[in-house]
């Protein structure tokens, strides 16, 4: 194994797990994948107490990160942030309730410091779970979907993985078709603006025909393959070894805790009227420390795989 | 891979009721007490109710007609054995309270009364020996009820409606209605009845910082008190002990202002939260909500209305031009307006 993996040019393959990490955690069985995905984005979206939802999303840029690397912190800076700092702005603007008020509007309403905290954790929230649903995409990929859900629900699960599909294959499909009309004279980026707009939508029918074709022979072909046809077994490499059990167990530990630290209000954060909070303290911490702990895995998992992996190549 | 599913369905449901169950307000609210016989709550409750920081309320009855206490658990200092019988007795166009207690309750406790009739007064009040000590809010839809607090007083006293006083409340410059017209405005109000002021403009009002009058401005919820059950559990804390946001209070206007005006001058100066917004189709602001009590707080029939000498104006309070002397109740509904003395219906 280790030798398979030895790379040949040793440089280079390091300097690109550096700008970007392997996701190992994108290799266990898909039921672990959705599973973690499940709960880290309910909880995000039903914990509203700060300290939860910065642990959540400083796990999330984390992940982001250590995968994407560069490309990430892009995203991060020019939509993340500015979009914390506008709901931070927009809320107040509309909500005016709260029993501190700042000052009064030029329109008479009042400025509120809860409406103003709240739209912070609002803001948070929404690019928490955008994070979230961004790796969610990266790592449960359409075989992975369709392994999981085929049998279960093999129309639905079809559909959804064809859309989820549907954009990616658009674009590489139209770059094509601009590079192939382009040969044959018709260029979008030359010309008048009306000859231009002509190509474009000589290029947009192309692509809706194409479209709508490849919808119907991708349908016929699976039909034609028996896809949903009772006793029909399906071609997977998933299998279910010992570390994907281990990960299972530990999910499923971390959602009862955590539901049962709801339940007993551990997250309990009120913004209106005024600021109400679970305070932290000996009974509360440990479900912030479960949480966390949930939040981190993937990362946790790939610094454990990077630091196996170097181990072993160091020794080679 | 079904049961991870049905796993995973399951984990979803309990999030979704796990959420609506936190219990970190500030306030509780505990369910109703009968009281004994002899009407004594005894130490040990009031010292739970204390240690809860809960309003707790005690039901009782006396010649057929209910009454209720209310008591805050921030309220109570050093607790005893507390006798909140209450023996009331019908007299003429009155009602004759007699407390059981022998010594003061030291903290303030709400007593309200539900009549077996409606009182049509804006208000009432509370006389020992032919004295005012305490005025009395009048909320309830069918019945009436009576909301008084119960702090010094021992012995008895006499409830009787106030006195309509009369509407001084037509001014020279204030067009009112002559009960003609028929059929709506072009903002969508009806008819006025006669001798009530026609609404004006208020992108035609000109405001004469020159000539000031007085007018008298109050903001009560006393109602919520006697619907707390309906009411949301985050806005517990917020309710005064006898439901007055602002005591009747003279306030200083300027031909020209309308209700809307003085109530944000009002808030502002007095530092009471307001939210408000401007409508349109009604030509009006309209008062979401006032000290962090919104419309829908208690109950889907809730929110804030006006009433101004008495009458609760068919149309928005920018539209009400505040003429000299006029009495302006800014009053929470619990029941669009039936249970604050709104007469009529929509």
């Amino acid at each position: 194994m280790a030798i398979h993996l030895r790379p040949r040019r040793g440089r280079r393959a390091r300097r690109i797990m550096v700008s970007a990490m392997r996701d190992c955690f994108a290799n266990y069985h898909p039921v672990v994948n959705l599973l973690y995905f499940a709960l880290v984005i309910a909880f995000s979206m039903l914990l509203t107490h700060p300290v939860a939802q910065i642990l959540a999303l400083v796990c999330a840029v984390t992940y982001a990160v250590s995968i994407e690397g560069r490309k990430s912190v892009g995203f991060l800076l020019k939509f993340c942030l500015p979009m914390v700092l506008l709901t931070a702005f927009i809320n107040p603007a509309f909500n005016h309730e709260g029993t501190t008020i700042l000052f009064y509007f030029g329109s008479g309403n009042p400025l509120t410091l809860e409406s103003i905290l709240y739209g912070f954790s609002a803001g948070a929230m929404l690019v928490t779970v955008i994070l979230w649903f961004s790796a969610f995409s990266r790592v449960m990929t359409s075989d992975k979907f369709i392994y999981l859900f085929g049998k279960v629900i093999p129309a639905l699960s079809l559909v959804l993985s064809m859309s989820l599909r549907f954009v990616p294959k658009f674009k590489k499909q139209m770059e094509t078709v601009v590079e192939a009309q382009k040969c044959i004279g018709r260029d979008i980026s030359t010309g008048s603006l009306w000859q231009r707009f002509k190509t474009g939508v000589v290029i947009l029918s192309i692509m809706i025909t194409w479209a709508l074709e490849n919808a119907i022979e991708t349908a016929d072909s699976m039909k034609s393959r028996g896809y949903g046809v009772k006793g029909r077994t399906a071609f997977s490499i998933y299998r279910m070894d010992d570390r994907d059990k281990y990960a299972l167990v530990w999910l499923g530990f971390c959602g009862l805790f955590l539901t049962a630290g709801v339940m007993l209000s551990a997250f309990g954060f009120r913004y209106f009227p005024s600021i109400r909070y679970a305070a932290l303290d000996m009974t509360t911490i440990p479900f912030y420390a479960v949480y966390f702990g949930l939040c981190v895995t993937p990362v946790l998992l790939n610094a454990l795989e990077e630091r196996k992996w170097k181990t072993i190549y160091s020794k080679m | 891979m079904r049961s991870v599913l049905s796993f995973l369905i399951a984990l979803l449901l309990l999030f979704a009721f796990c959420s609506c169950n936190g219990n970190y307000t500030d306030v509780d609210l505990q369910k109703p007490v009968a009281l004994p016989e002899d009407g004594v709550v005894e130490k040990e409750l009031l010292d739970k109710i204390k240690q809860e920081n809960a309003i707790a309320t005690f039901t009782g009855a006396s010649n057929g007609l209910s009454y209720e206490w209310k008591v805050f658990g921030s309220d109570l200092e050093e607790t005893r054995d507390v006798s909140f019988l209450v023996t009331l007795e019908k007299t003429e166009g009155g009602i004759k309270v007699s407390f059981a207690h022998g010594e003061a309750f030291g903290f303030p406790a709400l007593l309200s009364i539900r009549l077996d009739e409606k009182w049509t007064a804006l208000a009432a009040t509370a006389y020992r020996d032919g004295e005012a000590i305490s005025s009395v809010s009048i909320t309830g839809s069918d019945a009436s009820i009576l909301n008084l607090s119960v702090k010094d007083q021992i012995g008895s006293c006499i409830i009787l409606p106030d006195a309509e006083k009369e509407s001084n409340g037509v001014g020279a410059n204030r067009p009112s209605s002559d009960g003609s017209a028929t059929g709506q405005d072009q903002y969508q109000t009806d008819p006025v009845p006669e001798g009530k002021p026609l609404p004006v403009e208020p992108e035609n009002q000109e405001i004469n910082q020159g000539k000031s009058y007085t007018c008298t401005f109050s903001i009560e919820c006393s109602t919520i008190l006697n619907n707390l059950a309906d009411l949301d559990p985050d806005k517990l804390g917020l309710i005064p002990r006898d439901g007055v946001i602002l005591a009747p209070t003279a306030v200083t206007f300027y031909e020209g202002e309308s209700v809307f005006d003085v109530l944000q001058r009002v808030c502002k100066e007095k530092g009471i939260h307001l939210e408000f917004s401007w409508t349109p189709i009604y030509n009006s602001a309209y008062i979401e909500g006032i000290h962090n009590l919104y419309e829908f707080d208690c109950g889907a029939l809730s929110g804030w209305m006006y009433r101004v000498n008495g009458w609760y104006p068919n149309y928005g309070c920018s539209r009400y031009q505040l003429v000299d002397g006029e009495v302006v109740e800014w009053r929470y509904t619990c029941d669009l307006g039936e249970d604050v003395g709104r007469e009529g219906s929509w």
